[in-house]
């Protein structure tokens, strides 16, 4: 055996089931399908606007062409052009008329180095959310399983926020909070008091306003307030694979890195019940081979897990790996996206701030939990926000140049503030990823199909979240407040999907039991997003973490048992 | 109210008039099929962008490499659609120059070419032109996000170092060149 463990994927959760399986003494190899990335050496967060290719802009032909779907994000420009794939070079095919945004790097780290870094504890509301309303099957864990690992990877990972005492967003280890401005203090204060029921709090955030001792020993050093996060951070002052679990997991000595192999399939040996190989590709050179270890970690992320399972097929699994339940592919989830206003915010204008806060404003659910739904939706929303003043890029819808313009400009403008929703999305059978019967990727493997829209439900949480937020924006006593978005963005564009692989306690009707192990394989552990049973409100990254420490330590004390 | 104040002041300070760097008219870097811009457009292009943002007690556009900076944009950046909507913003001025004072727009003296500027600016905002906001967002960014617009008309730190959510103004100083 050439592993103890396999681990493939280097984003959040395969970079956290590495080090905890090199932490625990197991031999893992760690696979990532893209190219390797040094931290540090390859980001570009020490250039200046004026030292930027274009400005940070991506030629315009070139983002049409080849990056038609990652360009729609915020974070694409080209200082990241990097963490993305070319579109053109990794199509995937969505029926006529219904979109889906799949966002995504293929590279060391994966997603870590581009996330937006917001870590939020889903809570027994949530774990209990299908059992109680009937979406959906049960989660096989609550958050008293989960609690104790939320702890672990808070205090490794590093998470600045406010403890609110709130039971739908449960408290966490936190380093110390950044402060809210002005304008979001005067906010706070004026919600707080028209809706007792809201609370408004900063955001948490996987930045390092005080590291540890633990932090400094992984070369990590306190969050610069520079805010060019999805360039890459050489300071480590945010989590991710590359500047926290990667670098634990190599000094340990027992992590064994393979970039640029693309994981095909699994074997399965029907008479032992195990996988036992991995097959993989090279990038480069389009050549097989297969890594065997005793245990193996699936942390490709939602789309690409159901992908190698479904490709997986054996007499034993004709449908795909894993799948005797059919559920591999079904149920994905992203959160509600495309929901928001803006508004002016009156006065202030003596004051300002420093430095380029790297997260905003959170206000927890309050639907369905501390206010009545009515029952005309069930689950919830949050919103993130901020108050800002903005700089010359307003003088690009106000008339005005010249020196005239010049002075304006020289002070920022009035103060604005704006609300982002964030909305459950309920699984749903037929919101999946198949394979295509013939056509092939680049690599061989079979095209995904991904076919995934929202529900009824989906769309009322988002039109009452979107009323919402402009009704805040008046009652905080904002001036010409209106809607940020005519409709909602495609599923997929919120970056979080999950749900293709779910947790369940029933065998016939979920792929993973209660320690995100494969109910039919005990050596198969799937600790990715696929893996989430229902997809709260909250982003999930943090629930990543937790589950794929947990997983990895219940792998590694059963195979220290012999029991695996 | 402000809006007569506001075109005296400008129109006064426009007056300053000031050197250009190297003295000549930029002729067409050529890219790809042919220039970009041809020589009698790029002179067009520094005087417009040098009325947008004029030097003061700071530089201007010219100063700052404006002109050069769209240029580049335009050859390695631009689409063939938006290469057709600068150009077509730049005609569009130099007809109103004609228009409204029967000469081209470089022949004008700053004050001339403050008042077309000014309207034509107010009137292409007004309407949400996209060609128009495309352009003036490429003079904007050329100047803020130059190193003398960041560091020296506006407030730029590479590393700020420590967030302070609520100061006063006069402590900060000038507004952040980049959010």
């Amino acid at each position: 055996m050439d592993f103890d463990a396999i681990v493939i994927g280097s984003g959040i959760s395969g970079g956290w089931a590495a080090k905890e399986l090199c932490e625990r003494g197991l031999r893992t190899l760690l696979i990532e399908r893209g190219r390797h990335v040094r931290h540090k050496e390859d980001y570009q967060d020490f250039s200046s606007p004026w030292e930027l290719n274009n400005r940070g802009q991506v030629p315009e032909d070139e983002a049409r062409r080849d990056y038609a779907i990652q360009s729609t994000s915020y974070a694409f420009n080209s200082a990241t052009q990097a963490w993305w794939v070319k579109d053109s070079e990794h199509p995937y095919l969505t029926p006529e008329g219904r979109e889906f945004h799949w966002l995504r790097g293929y590279h060391l780290g994966g997603r870590s180095l581009t996330w937006a870094r917001q870590t939020y504890r889903l809570s027994d509301l949530d774990f209990s959310a299908n059992k109680k309303d009937g979406h959906g099957v049960d989660w096989p864990i609550r958050y008293a399983d989960l609690s104790p690992w939320y702890d672990h990877v808070e205090t490794f990972a590093g998470i600045s926020g406010n403890s609110e005492g709130l039971e739908q967003l449960p408290d966490g280890r936190f380093l110390k909070p950044m402060d809210l401005n002005c304008a979001e203090l005067d906010f706070k204060r004026k919600i707080e008091a028209r809706h007792p029921s809201r609370r408004v709090t900063i955001g948490r955030c996987a930045h390092l306003t005080e590291p540890t001792a633990e932090h400094i020993a992984l070369g990590r050093g306190p969050c610069q307030l520079r805010a060019v996060c999805e360039r890459g951070c050489g300071y480590g002052g945010y989590f991710s694979t590359l500047s926290a679990t990667l670098p634990a997991a190599e000094r340990t000595g027992n992590l064994t890195l393979v970039t640029d192999a693309i994981v095909e399939s699994l074997d399965y040996d029907p008479g032992k019940r195990r996988i036992s190989s991995v097959r993989v590709i090279d990038a480069k050179t389009n050549e097989r081979r297969s890594y065997q270890a005793r245990v193996v970690f699936l942390c490709a992320s939602t789309i690409p897990t159901a992908q190698v399972l479904l490709n997986s097929r054996s007499e034993y699994f004709p449908n795909g790996l894993a799948n005797r339940s059919d559920q591999v592919g079904r149920n994905l989830m992203d959160h509600v996206h495309g929901i928001g206003a803006i508004g002016s915010v009156p006065g202030f204008l003596d004051r300002y701030y420093y430095g380029r806060r790297p997260t905003g404003i959170y206000i927890p659910r309050y639907a369905n939990v501390t206010e009545d739904g009515r029952g005309e939706y069930t689950r919830g929303w949050a919103f993130q926000g901020k108050g800002e003043r903005p700089s010359w890029d307003r003088a690009l819808d106000t008339p005005g140049i010249g020196a005239q313009m010049k002075q304006q400009l020289r002070e920022p403008g009035p103060w604005q503030m704006v609300l982002f929703g964030f909305a459950e999305m309920l699984p749903r059978a037929d919101n999946r990823v198949t394979l295509h019967e013939s056509r092939k990727d680049s690599s061989g493997l079979p095209l995904l199909h991904i076919d995934c829209t929202f529900g009824d439900n989906d769309r009322k949480l988002a039109a009452e979240a979107d009323r919402d937020a402009s009704a805040m924006l008046v009652a905080a006593g904002c001036t010409n407040v209106r809607k940020l978005f005519p409709q909602l963005k495609p599923p997929g564009a919120c970056v979080h999907e999950m749900g293709t692989a779910r947790m369940g306690l029933d065998p016939a009707t979920s792929v993973l039991n209660g320690h995100n192990q494969a109910h039919d394989i005990p050596n198969l552990f799937i600790t990715d997003g696929s893996c989430m049973t229902s997809s709260s409100c909250v982003n999930p990254s943090l629930t990543y973490m937790a589950l794929s420490a947990r997983a990895a330590h219940y792998a590694a004390d059963r195979l220290s048992t012999g029991e695996l | 109210m402000l809006a007569g104040a506001v075109f005296l002041l400008g129109g006064a300070a426009a007056l300053m008039r000031f050197s250009r760097p190297g003295g000549g008219n930029g002729g067409g870097k050529s890219v790809g099929d042919g220039p970009v811009l041809s020589a009698e457009q790029f002179a067009l292009l520094e005087q417009v962008s040098d009325t947008m943002v004029p030097a003061t007690d700071t530089t201007g556009a010219i100063g700052a490499g404006v002109p050069e900076f769209i240029r580049e944009m335009l050859g390695q950046w631009g689409s063939a659609g938006t290469r057709e909507d600068i150009v077509s913003v730049l005609e569009a001025i130099q007809q109103q120059a004609w228009k409204r004072f029967g000469m081209d727009f470089q022949e004008m003296p700053p004050d001339r070419r403050l008042a077309v500027m000014k309207d034509f600016d107010a009137a292409r905002i007004g309407s949400h032109d996209g060609p128009y906001r495309k352009f003036k967002w490429l003079v904007l960014i050329g100047y803020y996000h130059s190193e003398a617009g960041a560091t020296h008309e506006l407030r730029f730190e590479l590393v700020p170092g420590a967030w302070r959510a609520c100061l006063p103004l006069t402590e900060v100083g000038r507004a952040s060149a980049f959010y």
